[in-house]
């Protein structure tokens, strides 16, 4: 016991002494979740939100104005700024003033141009069936036009897109209309709601289906990815320590050293891989600790601690080992400090931009998210998003363990090897 | 076990060893017997075959063949029990640099299973013998090179071990700390610790040691007392000596 225990001080004393490791480890995954989930907020709203900010002002005399705006706020479509106040001849200013993309003016003819429409539109008919159509004399007003800002920088079919939405509802309030006056004039009072219900309600539907690999409609929010994301992150790059850590007793002569004396080199390894795992546990919980608690307090989304709190445990051993094991092989295999260093950082940006850490993967093309599959730090980040997003399903975390489980059984295999063709095990 | 008969202490049988990458042999069939309580210097110029000697010794790495038996109180020493009865003393400073010397006498001196009772006197004499006290809880790596070679043999005697193989103990150090260890390791020696060296100082072998073993190319050319030794080359010292049997020539 009393072995083991100096085994472990060791490998702690160790780990305070490093202090660019410990800073690497510790201050670097919350400087990179702060930073990273500040920048990226705005970006996962408008992936995640789906409502395009719209600036209206409403001249309208009529209600049929009304109507259009309350038809487009009901859509979910929009995040409507109502703004009546302002001037056309203003609202080009307004809009960058606002910091908005789009605005739509509503003239005040509106309502009296579309009934005036409406109205000629019964006429016709009433004509074409040679029945007496409205003799009561009305003004002509001309068929109103919206007027539609946008800012140049959104892309030509964005604002298409959102002008085909306003066409869309236009044309369901031009049709209510126009049936509205067909019936008064056929005298046939309210009776028109059936037929309205049956040429605007009930029409073509279109079923959205999901075309993502993992069927997946749930995305996250920009803290549960950045505060998961940077975690593991920093998990893996305890290559730098652990990795330099294990060169540097390989080559001074301390592993040898340890072959002559009446213990065994497991110990060695074992006391390694407990410390490094209680950092990684240590990570996961301060960086969640900035989610919970100092993230909302900036305006950012809150990161809710999963129900499955044996998942979420779980989840943290299994990409701890997974990272831990990773140091040890390059810590075994690298022939000196720099090496291990070196190799050891930049194959796990390279790891973390594959497996969606520095991007999101279902935002990358598909053959990039196939190739995302051989990060382990894709896997690890999925293990976070099924605690996240699905509730810590396991059988979905079956998937996730099954991988990392494969990857740590090659990196301690391959670090097994190493040391025994060196003669150290 | 086998009883052998008193004093040897190492017996080593017709060992050799080829690495795999090597084309000729780092050792040829090397026997030799050292004696209870001896100071028994094997030397060689750079690449004869001293550290691979020790390191076969030691139990780092196998021969390719023969065998070297430790024998204890008349009994053969089982691999597991040879671990807790040596000390080593390497080349490198094979510790913890960024730990104190009292951390790193810890660390070790629990790897040979010494109660922690009996640890922390043993460390607190070995510092206080060695001029370390002052230093014991500063990190190693401000330390000169003579601190640090006190440092490397505070933990390979740790658990006072019945034989110490020193590496090339005192290379890279001032004359004032080469006495020192020197100065120590005579008195464990008297105190019946049975020490094997290697060294390229001939003059403080030929102070140190009792007798020798002239490795070269791998083999044994020279073995014995070294006063005898002189006697039989008709050489005035052991530099002399070493000179004659080796030749003037450079070694990689």
């Amino acid at each position: 016991m009393f072995k083991i225990f100096s085994s472990l001080r060791k490998e702690f004393l160790l780990l305070i002494n490093d202090k660019t490791g410990l800073a690497l480890l510790f201050l670097m995954p919350l400087l990179l979740v702060f930073i990273i989930t500040i920048i990226q907020d705005s970006a996962y709203k408008m992936v995640n939100e789906n409502q395009i900010a719209l600036l209206v002002v409403n001249k309208d005399a009529g209600k049929e104005g009304g109507k259009l705006v309350n038809t487009l706020k009901k859509s979910g479509l929009f995040k409507i700024d109502s703004q009546d106040q302002i001037e056309q001849s203003a609202l080009k200013k307004e809009l960058l003033a606002r910091g908005k993309l789009i605005a739509l003016f509503i003239p005040p003819t509106f309502s009296a141009g579309l009934e005036s429409n409406a109205q000629d539109v019964s006429n016709i008919l009433m004509q074409d069936l040679g029945l007496e159509s409205d003799s009561t004399t009305r003004e002509k007003v001309d068929m109103p036009r919206l007027a539609f800002y946008h800012d140049p920088v959104l892309q030509e079919n964005y604002s298409q897109s959102v002008m085909g939405i306003i066409q869309s509802y236009m044309g369901m309030i031009e049709n209510s209309l126009m049936i509205d006056r067909m019936y008064a004039s056929m005298d046939l009072g309210n009776k028109s709601e059936v037929l309205k219900e049956k040429m605007i309600s009930n029409r073509v539907k279109i079923d959205p289906i999901v075309a993502s690999n993992n069927n997946s409609t749930v995305l996250p929010n920009s803290t549960q990815h950045n505060v998961p994301a940077w975690t593991i992150f920093a998990m893996f790059f305890m290559v730098v320590s652990l990795g330099s850590n294990i060169v540097k007793e390989r080559i001074n002569g301390s592993f040898l050293r340890l072959k002559t004396m009446p213990t065994t080199f497991m110990l060695v390894m074992f006391s390694k891989m407990a410390i490094y795992v209680m950092v990684a546990v240590l990570q996961v919980a301060l960086t969640f600790s900035m989610g919970i608690w100092i993230l909302p307090r900036l305006g950012l989304p809150q990161l809710t601690v999963p129900e499955n709190l044996i998942a979420l445990l779980a989840v943290t051993f299994v990409s701890s080992m997974a990272a831990v094991s990773y140091a040890l092989m390059i810590g075994a295999f690298a022939r000196t400090e720099q090496q291990a260093n070196g190799f050891g950082a930049i194959s796990i940006i390279i790891f973390g931009a594959i497996g969606g850490i520095l991007v999101p993967t279902f935002v990358m093309p598909a053959f990039m998210q196939t190739a995302s599959n051989f990060s382990p730090l894709h896997w690890c980040l999925e293990g976070f998003y099924v605690l996240f997003l699905k509730g810590g399903s396991w059988r979905e975390l079956g998937l996730v363990f099954s991988f990392l489980g494969i990857f740590i059984l090659i990196c301690q295999l391959a670090t097994y090897f190493k040391l025994r063709i060196e003669r150290i095990l | 076990m086998e009883d052998i008969s008193a004093p040897v202490c190492i017996q080593i049988r017709h060992v050799s060893k080829k690495y795999k990458s090597a084309q000729e042999n780092s050792l040829t069939d090397v026997s030799l017997n050292i004696v209870r309580s001896d100071v028994f210097g094997l030397l060689g110029p750079n690449g004869a075959g001293k550290t691979t000697l020790i390191s076969i010794l030691c139990g780092i790495i196998p021969p390719s063949e023969g065998e070297a038996a430790f024998i204890i109180d008349g009994k053969v020493l089982s691999p597991i029990e040879r671990k807790s009865r040596i000390g080593f003393v390497p080349q490198e400073y094979a510790f913890y640099q960024e730990l104190t010397p009292r951390q790193n006498l810890d660390y070790f001196g629990a790897m040979y299973n010494i109660p922690k009772n009996e640890l922390l006197e043993r460390r607190e004499y070995l510092l206080n013998v060695l001029g370390l006290s002052k230093s014991a809880d500063d990190k190693v790596e401000t330390f000169s090179g003579g601190m640090k070679r006190r440092v490397n043999l505070a933990i390979g005697i740790i658990h006072k071990p019945d034989i110490l193989f020193l590496d090339e103990p005192t290379v890279g150090v001032d004359v004032q700390s080469r006495n020192a260890i020197i100065r120590y390791l005579q008195s464990i020696n008297e105190a019946g610790t049975t020490i094997i060296y290697t060294s390229h100082h001939m003059s403080e072998a030929e102070e140190f040691c009792k007798n020798i073993a002239l490795i070269d190319h791998g083999k044994v050319i020279a073995e014995g007392d070294i006063q005898d030794l002189k006697t039989q080359h008709n050489v005035p010292n052991l530099q002399s000596l070493f000179i004659n049997l080796t030749g003037e020539a450079y070694r990689d």
